[in-house]
């Protein structure tokens, strides 16, 4: 029978495991989409009690059992249900002391041990079940009813939460612990879980309780602060819609101002720089530095530098000016070369009465042959007359210069 | 260096509220019993004297005598409180009802400019509801496109005080105490002109749900 059981349960947990993912989807759906899957594993999972149809026109759904499994383990905040039956559940552990204590009379020790490991069963299953109830009104507090939107709802939220948890007090009052400690005697195995183990977990409980209360109440003060504070922005803007040209009275006319409109106009403006603080140089100095030099100088009217169109007339003038000189010469020396006789250039300069300044003209003459190529030069044979300088400094002054053909 | 005491007076007297969001040193100073008195001869050498509202959400500096120059001081500021009043309120309905979880924006309620202005532009009456709004005196927007016009509301209410930026390269904003302060004034008006705003939104609800 004992093997029998186990092998029909392994069964069971491998065909959980095999459709784990219908079984997923029908618990976050809520219903089976029944088409979606083939009908015979659809069938089994109905036979082995994992599925059932509520009515005969309904989908199909997850037993309670499983469900309540899959909330537990999972934490899902969803679980709205909080298991109350305290009575149920002591009712049923005292009978199951009972048993045990008839058959520890008796000396039937093989019923006493299966006694006591279902009276372990049922006493820690309750202690399990009170502190899940609390766990999951924690949970909902904590994340303020967050998988309701409107604040109506997480108002009617608060509401059922603080049923249940009135209900669980009330059922906590069924635990008399006099009474159980009564039925427990003196034996040690009873004392232990029908005493310790419940006392602990009841005072837990209680205490536990009273904060998730007392944070009950704080949050339903605050949703119903909300809700106040929403009904009054919607109210005003209601009123203005009604009445547009509403203004409240001027309360700062009053000979009593209202504190809220008595506000002082600010008075302090910031404070200047005192630049001779000593102290404050350094700060000062870093603020300076800070300041960006910007040389951007204004392009001014710079006329010296404008573009112009170049000149060259005045150039050519110039030139002009100087090729007199020139051609003289230049006339100087075709003369010779006419000629065939040798002219001294200051002859020249007598004959011709030429205006320049003599020493010029002799300067030039030196100059025209000098800048004469060198193969021309060849055919003039020019002479010097003239003196050493009389103080001797090595310089030999020219008087006069001659010039020939060669 | 300045004295906490010295610096929150300086906040004081240039007219600053002081909440938990905006400076909570400064808050917890004077949220504890004995330091207002501190700092009240100084206040009081300058007419005036700190006042709290919103249950000691903010504090501020307010006028100890009233002459004639303070009260056309706090004249001015009332018509101005009172003609702003409605965009303000305008403006904190739609962020409700955008950020969908019908939550009031109260203070340190963080506002995700992006998350808002998705939602905006996705619905229509958003939309025009914000075109609505940001053409009013007090937020001044000429802008066509609503990136602009949204902006444009939430740089002039951080200006104001109403919010806060706490990282200037995120567009994470913060609300401060100046809208408990709002609230306050809402609920203040309402009692005293008798106007039972809260039933009138209920009434208009319940008709509603006639209909």
């Amino acid at each position: 029978m004992n093997q029998n059981l186990h092998q029909a349960g392994i069964k069971f947990l491998n065909a959980l495991s095999r459709h784990g993912d219908l079984i997923m989807q029908v618990y976050l759906q809520g219903t089976l989409d029944e088409s979606q899957h083939s009908p015979k594993v659809v069938q089994s999972l109905v036979q082995m009690g994992v599925l059932w149809r509520p009515e005969d026109n309904a989908k199909l759904r997850l037993k309670t059992a499983l469900r309540q499994l899959l909330e537990g383990s999972l934490q899902d905040e969803r679980n709205r249900q909080v298991d109350a039956n305290i009575g149920g559940a002591l009712a049923s552990i005292k009978t199951l002391a009972q048993h045990y204590k008839e058959a520890m009379h008796y000396g039937r020790y093989g019923e006493t041990d299966a006694h006591l490991s279902d009276l372990t069963e049922h006493v820690y299953g309750l202690t399990e079940s009170l502190s899940n109830s609390v766990r999951t009104l924690f949970s909902r507090i904590n994340n303020e009813f967050g998988y309701v939107a409107s604040i109506d709802a997480k108002i009617r939220e608060n509401e059922l939460a603080q049923s249940q948890v009135s209900e669980l007090l009330n059922q906590l009052e069924l635990f008399h612990f006099d009474e159980l400690s009564e039925l427990a005697g003196s034996h040690r195995e009873l004392r232990h879980l029908l005493v310790v183990t419940l006392q602990q977990s009841f005072s837990k409980v209680t205490q536990e309780l009273s904060i998730v209360q007392a944070r009950l109440l704080a949050l339903l003060g605050r949703f119903r602060e909300f809700k106040g504070r929403t009904r009054l922005l919607n109210g005003f803007v209601l009123h203005m819609e009604q009445k547009p040209d509403f203004t409240p009275t001027n309360y700062t006319q009053l000979s009593q101002v209202p504190m809220l409109f008595n506000q002082a106009k600010g008075i302090l403006k910031p404070a200047a720089v005192d630049v001779n603080r000593v102290e404050h140089e350094q700060d000062l100095q870093l603020l300076v530095g800070k300041l960006k030099a910007l040389h951007r100088a204004d392009a001014q009217e710079q006329p010296e530098r404008k573009a112009k169109p170049i000149e060259v007339e005045e150039q050519s003038a110039l030139e002009m000016e100087e090729s007199g000189l020139r051609d003289a010469v230049e006339a100087y020396f075709c003369r010779v070369i006419d000629t065939g006789e040798r002219l001294t250039a200051l002859d020249y300069y007598a004959m011709h009465e030429l205006p320049y300044d003599p020493e010029v003209w002799i300067y030039q003459v030196i100059g025209g042959y000098q800048g004469l190529p060198e193969e021309e030069q060849a055919y003039f044979a020019i002479d010097t007359t003239g003196s050493p300088h009389p103080v001797y400094n090595g310089n030999y002054i020219i008087q006069d210069v001659e010039l020939g053909l060669r | 260096m300045i004295s906490e005491q010295g610096r929150i007076l300086e906040k004081l007297l240039s007219g600053e509220f002081i909440c938990q969001i905006s400076d909570e040193d400064a808050w917890r100073f004077l949220k504890t019993s004995g330091n207002s008195d501190k700092i009240e001869p100084q206040l009081n050498m300058l007419n005036r004297t700190l006042s709290s509202a919103a249950d000691g959400d903010v504090f501020f500096a307010a006028y100890l005598h009233l002459g004639d120059n303070e009260r056309s001081v706090l004249g001015s500021q009332f018509n101005e409180i009172a003609t702003n009043l409605l965009p303000l309120v305008e403006w904190l309905l739609l962020v409700q009802q955008a950020s969908g979880s019908d939550v009031p924006v109260t203070q340190g309620t963080a506002i995700r400019l992006g998350e808002l202005q998705t939602t905006i532009e996705d619905t229509p009456a958003f939309t025009e509801q914000l075109e609505k709004i940001s053409r009013y005196r007090l937020f001044g927007s000429t802008s066509v496109n609503l990136d602009g016009q949204l902006k444009q509301v939430f740089k002039r209410l951080t200006d104001l005080g109403y919010l806060l930026k706490p990282n200037s390269e995120k567009q994470i904003f913060v609300a401060t105490g100046k809208i408990e302060y709002l609230y306050e004034v809402l609920r203040f008006i309402d009692e005293t002109e008798a106007l039972s705003l809260s039933d009138q939104a209920e009434n208009a609800v319940n008709q509603g749900s006639l209909l």
